[in-house]
């Protein structure tokens, strides 16, 4: 029986200065304090009784947190408080990564994507996170601020578990940077709720592909899946099939059902594994047929 | 008389669709809901202390360490409050006593200086339970081999047209034996028998329940509620409580959407019960989304298995219906759906042999109530779809055999009442030439299948035999009316169809009349409650007398002050007319102070205040083994709805691509309201068909929020939606009108059903219809792959 | 728990509030501030109902902690009539019909206010799209969508 506080329960709002007084005091309250960005997540959980604090730790003053920066050398880098909107909506991002765009666009409301941020969106590690999978498709790497110091973790080695990561007490992750895309880049992110729009994703589908020399197809397809395993995860199997030989319908088809049998998704409140698995067929085939015939354009 | 003001262009108020008279406050953030009236320092908060068993029995409970936290002020449980409560059947206590029967049912509450203190107390009280085998089923509920929910049911009262049977669970069996069926179905051509299961779904207002409650130190208390029923609480409550009637008096501001959800008593009685134990203080009670959820009324489950026919050439001639509604823990409202499910399970079809048994079982889920629709939805979802089905069998297009079949005047009715006039064949037309009914047409894409379906419905208001309305009339120096009434505001437009029915009756602009709000069972007059669509007509009827009875009197006044006769007068947009000596004057010039009688004799009238009273007369009670009786109901709404659809074949969504709905209202008094009634009605069936549903798992909901349990939003509305409405005028109404509020949701899970079977030849029994099970069952019949 | 005392504007208003540190932005704004017209209709931030401006953007008020508001300025459905003139789309919303038990509304208003003012001629797509999180039970979104045009217009 889910019988939640009305507002939230007790706590306290802490807000540091830099970002060595935030890891310290993360530290010291290990298990009772966690970084706040847009408290989306948190907020939920708090009033659920499922996640227990006494400390919310404002991160959003901190250096680094508000970037959303692109260099034509280094990439995009995308701060811990930059709303998904932001990101959205960024010239930069639409024109270089308008997969990204498209992921955060389908999340949830606007007026939720006001508050709710990218990073908060990889941290939190829900199998559903919509803009997960195309942030791993992108190779990216977070930015984390520790007691010991900044270090970088890629997201392929960020997740562990529904909702657990690799992240320690004191860490605050900073920001999410994504390296220069590769030449000839499309994407697309495929996601079906039960409502049109703005629900969580019962299947989400990150595809991206672009022209290289390296593949006997000549291109390269990368295809990531939300909701379907307890990470976000990349279906390489796939990925396999679309390499060795020339793209045509037949071959999108054999990948979209190799990205099926790659997971064994479970059932739950929000649709049955077995619908999720012919999504997963289903949305695959349609994200690779929209990317490869744009890349073949 | 050129420029006179009775000669002023002046709108009928009748048939006008004027803009609402609560616009301008919901627009600015000024309208009062009860959450925004301000208490002050001393406003205490109330949490409940709720069962985490479907069934089980109370073996202790302490709340000594609740009472020792500071800041509780009080805790109750349900021994303080033993008595019985109900709408109908007196089933319900205010707490549970000795035994929880559903998971959420309150315990124990507490009221405290803030919520946290409060939510703090309530998990310091000790609950210790016996867990009870439990009944999450209703067909095996009423089977003799179900444990009791409530062995006392032989001991409950209820009225005298509901019928529990002791020692079993089935608290209502509502029969209907018209003709033979039995000997009916060898004539039958063709035969369809299908079964489906509708579940329980949330009203879901955007507004939650919220209830303040203080007793002064007299003993007399005072509640603000958001409510559809004030009267009816004030009765229940005080009943329960041994309060006297007028020494509770509930005060009802603005509410923030009902749909059945607040009417009659349900969370209400808790912090009244909690004031009662602490005198002089306001104590709120609000339940969160959660609760809403699953703690208070939901629409009951049903399992219906129909079976009709029809001869050769497509006349339906027998109708045999068994219905198990899932009522809950609790059916003292419940009961009387089932009853209206069963007196009214033909359908709006003419079928000369009807065999219906319609029992209300209790189980160990969430407590049924009233829901927009009352029962209809849920028995139009299984009976539209048979008869979908039955046309199809019988080689005949669809319209003509709904149209063949449609109830007409003169019909001998289920019940053996005989049917009024009514425009089920308009509406049918409508809807049919909105959609191209018959037309196949072409899909948008070859990734889609589409699909056209159609149903009719209809709906009486649902109520005891006799429910009363009252109204006032008064008026001020400038002429201006006031009315007083005790039917809720609840969105759908009441109090400006009550000031166009009071402006015309008494023959002043619409825009002189003002409500007398919010309701308060102090000085407002009587409601029986703001339910079962009847308010447009029996407050209106109610409303109507009392502005008529103003218009006698000033009539009066005029009439001796000018020494004319009465039939030579008028009052036309504000004014007294006569049409014998072309006098006239002004109402402000007699409202209040009279008018001085010619000659210096005096004076004559005095400040009017007209009255009226209405209450249905000729509602019979039906027969218990027949349901057989001279007149079940005041009367029948009838309707049609349709939906063109597409159907993805890579995931199964629906594609609306256009809907239809076309609804008898007699006259619509509001015609954008009526409209918007419509609307709202469809959004709200069609959100019910392709969405809806409170997953139960051995008596847990898991979905209780708005994250899991998902409605319409407004890129799933995004197609056009015809609305034509017919007006054959009802013989008891005000001009003709009936009431529409509830119809619009009600065929539209059918109309769905039958526009996806169109589109994939398949039949889905299991509403929601969601992508999922469309896919699955394309993909099991291999339409996909 | 200690109160923090924060400053912000309100409806062109400068207030300061002593705030509890676990109370929102949307309890602070109806009781603190008596601005009762923005509502709570799921402290979950699905609903929408409490949505206002917060420095021109809109965002869940039951989703913001009061304590963070410092030197914000947030606008409620109290905020967008000036000096007794309704704005235009609370003229339209009222022309179009697309009020009915008016929970949602305020809400609804600030939503399609911060749409009209980034995007002056949405489509019926977008119009749709940026009032997904507001929740409406009564109008089936039909009036409401049809204000929102007219407004644009």
């Amino acid at each position: 029986m889910i019988n939640p506080h009305p507002g939230l329960p007790e706590l306290q709002y802490v807000k540091p200065a830099t970002l060595q007084e935030a890891s310290k005091f993360l530290a010291d309250n290990a298990g009772v304090a966690k970084p706040y960005s847009g408290g989306t997540d948190s907020f939920v959980r708090l009033r659920d009784g499922v996640l227990k604090l006494d400390y919310l730790v404002d991160i959003k003053g901190l250096e680094g947190t508000k970037e959303l920066s692109f260099d034509p050398q280094k990439g995009l880098t995308i701060g811990a408080a930059v709303t998904m909107n932001q990101v959205a909506s960024h010239p930069d991002v639409l024109k270089h990564y308008p997969n990204l765009a498209e992921a955060a666009a389908s999340v949830a409301s606007y007026q939720l994507r006001n508050r709710a941020t990218i990073v908060g969106n990889i941290c939190n590690a829900s199998p559903a996170g919509d803009t997960i999978g195309t942030c791993m498709l992108l190779d990216g790497v977070l930015k984390v601020h520790g007691v010991d110091g900044v270090r970088e973790v890629p997201l392929n080695s960020f997740f562990l578990a529904p909702g657990r990561t690799v992240l320690k007490p004191g860490d605050v992750v900073i920001a999410v940077h994504l390296p220069v895309p590769p030449k000839g880049l499309v994407g697309t992110y495929k996601k079906l709720g039960r409502n049109r729009i703005g629900d969580l994703s019962i299947v989400g589908v990150a595809v991206l592909g672009y022209p290289t020399n390296e593949s006997a197809s000549g291109y390269r397809f990368r295809i990531a899946l939300a909701s379907v395993a307890p990470v976000p995860f990349e279906s390489f199997k796939a990925e396999g099939v679309l390499s060795g030989k020339k793209i045509t319908s037949e071959l999108i088809d054999e990948a979209a059902v190799a990205t099926m049998d790659s997971v064994t998704p479970i059932d739950d409140v929000r649709g049955s594994a077995r619908y999720r698995k012919q999504m997963v067929k289903n949305l695959t085939r349609e994200a690779l047929t929209e990317v490869w015939t744009k890349l073949s354009k | 008389m050129a420029n006179a003001k009775s000669k002023e262009q002046v709108i009928n108020p009748i048939g006008a669709s004027f803009t609402r008279n609560d616009v301008y406050e919901k627009v600015t953030g000024t309208a009062i809901y009860t959450d925004d009236f301000q208490f002050g320092n001393k406003l205490l908060y109330a949490r409940a202390k709720r069962s985490p068993y479907p069934h089980a029995l109370i073996k202790r409970i302490d709340t000594s360490k609740a009472e020792a936290l500071p800041g509780v002020k009080v805790v109750v449980t349900g021994k303080d409050f033993p008595n019985r409560i109900g709408l109908y059947l007196q089933d319900k206590t205010i707490f549970a006593t000795d035994r929880v029967r559903f998971i959420g049912e309150p315990v124990a509450a507490v009221a405290a200086t803030s919520e946290e203190v409060a939510m703090k107390a309530i998990e310091l009280i000790e609950v210790e339970y016996e867990e009870l085998e439990a009944v999450f089923d209703a067909e095996f509920g009423a089977s003799d081999k179900a444990p009791l929910i409530h062995p006392d049911l032989d001991k409950y009262i209820c009225p005298n047209f509901i019928f529990p049977k002791a020692h079993t669970n089935i608290a209502n069996h509502f029969k209907i034996r018209k003709g033979d069926v039995a000997s009916a179905w060898e004539k039958c051509a063709y035969i369809v028998e299908r079964s489906f299961k509708i579940p329980h779904i949330q009203h879901v207002p955007i507004e939650t329940h919220v209830a303040v409650a203080q007793m002064d130190e007299k003993g007399k208390v005072t509640v603000w509620a958001s409510s559809q029923s004030p009267f009816a609480q004030r009765n229940l409550i005080a009943h329960a409580l041994h309060i006297s009637q007028s020494d509770l008096r509930v005060i009802a501001p603005m509410v923030g959407g009902g749909f059945g959800s607040k009417a009659g008593v349900t969370m209400e009685a808790v912090p009244v019960a909690l004031a009662t134990k602490c005198k002089g203080w306001p104590i709120k009670f609000i339940l969160t989304r959660e609760e809403e959820f699953y703690t208070n009324f939901v629409r009951q489950g049903l399992t219906i298995h129909v079976k009709v026919g029809c001869d050769k050439e497509g006349n339906l001639l027998a109708l045999k219906n068994m219905m198990y509604w899932d009522g809950g823990a609790s059916t003292e409202y419940g009961t009387n759906v089932t009853r209206a499910g069963g007196y009214s399970s033909s359908g709006p079809y003419d079928i000369p042999n009807v065999e219906t048994d319609s029992i209300c079982v209790y189980t160990n889920h969430p407590i049924g109530g009233a829901y927009r629709g009352f029962g209809m939805s849920e028995l139009h979802t299984g009976l539209d779809q048979a008869i979908d089905e039955l046309a199809e069998k019988a080689g005949i297009d669809k319209v003509t055999f709904l149209k063949k079949n449609g109830v007409s005047e003169g019909d001998v009715l289920v019940t053996g009442m005989i049917m009024h006039k009514n425009g089920i064949q308009e509406c049918i037309d409508n809807v049919a030439k909105s959609l191209k009914m018959g037309e196949k047409e072409k899909p948008s894409s070859p990734d889609r299948l589409r699909g056209k379906g159609i149903a009719i419905m209809w709906k009486a208001p649902a109520m005891p035999p006799n429910p009363g309305s009252s109204a006032w009339v008064e008026m001020s120096e400038d002429g201006n009316v006031t009315v007083g009434l005790g039917g809720q505001e609840i969105g759908q437009g009441t109090f400006t169809v009550m000031a166009q029915m009071a402006a015309a009756a008494l023959g002043v602009p619409y825009e002189k009349v003002r409500i007398a709000g919010p309701v308060d069972t102090q000085y407002s007059p009587y409601e029986w409650q703001t339910v079962a669509s009847r308010l447009t007509w029996s407050m209106g009827n109610a409303v109507v007398l009392a502005a008529k009875d103003a218009r006698r009197q000033i009539l009066e006044t005029v009439a001796e002050a000018w020494k004319e006769s009465t039939e030579d007068l008028d009052i036309i947009n504000g004014v007294v007319v006569s049409y014998k000596s072309e006098r006239e004057t002004s109402l402000e010039n007699i409202v209040i102070y009279g008018m001085p009688k010619e000659n210096n004799e005096g004076w004559t009238g005095g400040p009017i205040v007209g009255r009226g009273s209405f209450m249905p007369k000729y509602v019979t009670n039906l027969d218990a083994e027949t349901g057989q009786g001279p007149r079940a109901v005041v009367h029948y709404t009838v309707g049609c709805e349709g939906l063109d659809i597409e159907i993805d074949k890579n995931t199964g969504t629906i594609y609306v691509l256009k809907g239809a709905a076309s609804f008898d209202v007699g006259k619509a008094i509001n015609p954008a309201l009526v409209k918007a009634q419509v609307e709202g009605g469809f959004a709200q069936g069609l959100s019910s068909a392709m969405f809806e549903e409170i997953k139960l798992v051995k008596g847990v909901m898991t979905n209780p929020s708005f994250v899991d349990y998902r409605i319409a939003t407004a890129p799933d509305m995004d197609f056009p939606l015809d609305t034509p409405f017919v007006e054959v005028p009802q013989d008891d109404g005000p001009w003709g009108a009936r009431g529409v509020g509830e119809h619009p949701m009600v065929p539209t899970i059918a109309a769905l059903g039958n526009a996806i079977y169109d589109a994939i030849g398949i039949r889905l029994f299991n509403p929601p219809y969601s992508a999922e099970k469309i896919y699955l069952a394309m993909l099991d019949k291999g339409l996909v792959k | 728990m200690t109160l923090k005392t924060i400053t912000l504007t309100v409806n062109d208003m400068v207030e300061t509030v002593d705030v509890p540190q676990n109370m929102t932005l949307l309890q602070m704004i109806r009781e603190k501030l008596s601005l009762t017209g923005t509502k709570n209709g799921c402290a979950a931030g699905e609903c929408g109902a409490c949505t206002v401006l917060m420095n021109g953007e809109p965002v869940n008020s039951c989703m913001v902690l009061a304590a963070e508001c410092e030197g914000a300025n947030i606008t409620t459905v109290e905020g967008l009539a000036k000096a007794g003139k309704l704005s235009k789309l609370q003229d339209t919303i009222i022309q179009a019909g697309g009020v009915q038990c008016g929970f949602c509304t305020p809400g609804m208003l600030i939503s399609a206010t911060a749409l009209l003012k980034r995007n002056p001629n949405p489509t019926d797509t977008e119009v749709r799209s940026a009032i997904v999180g507001n929740l409406c039970r009564c109008t089936g979104y039909v009036r409401i969508v049809d204000a929102i045009k007219m407004a644009a217009k």
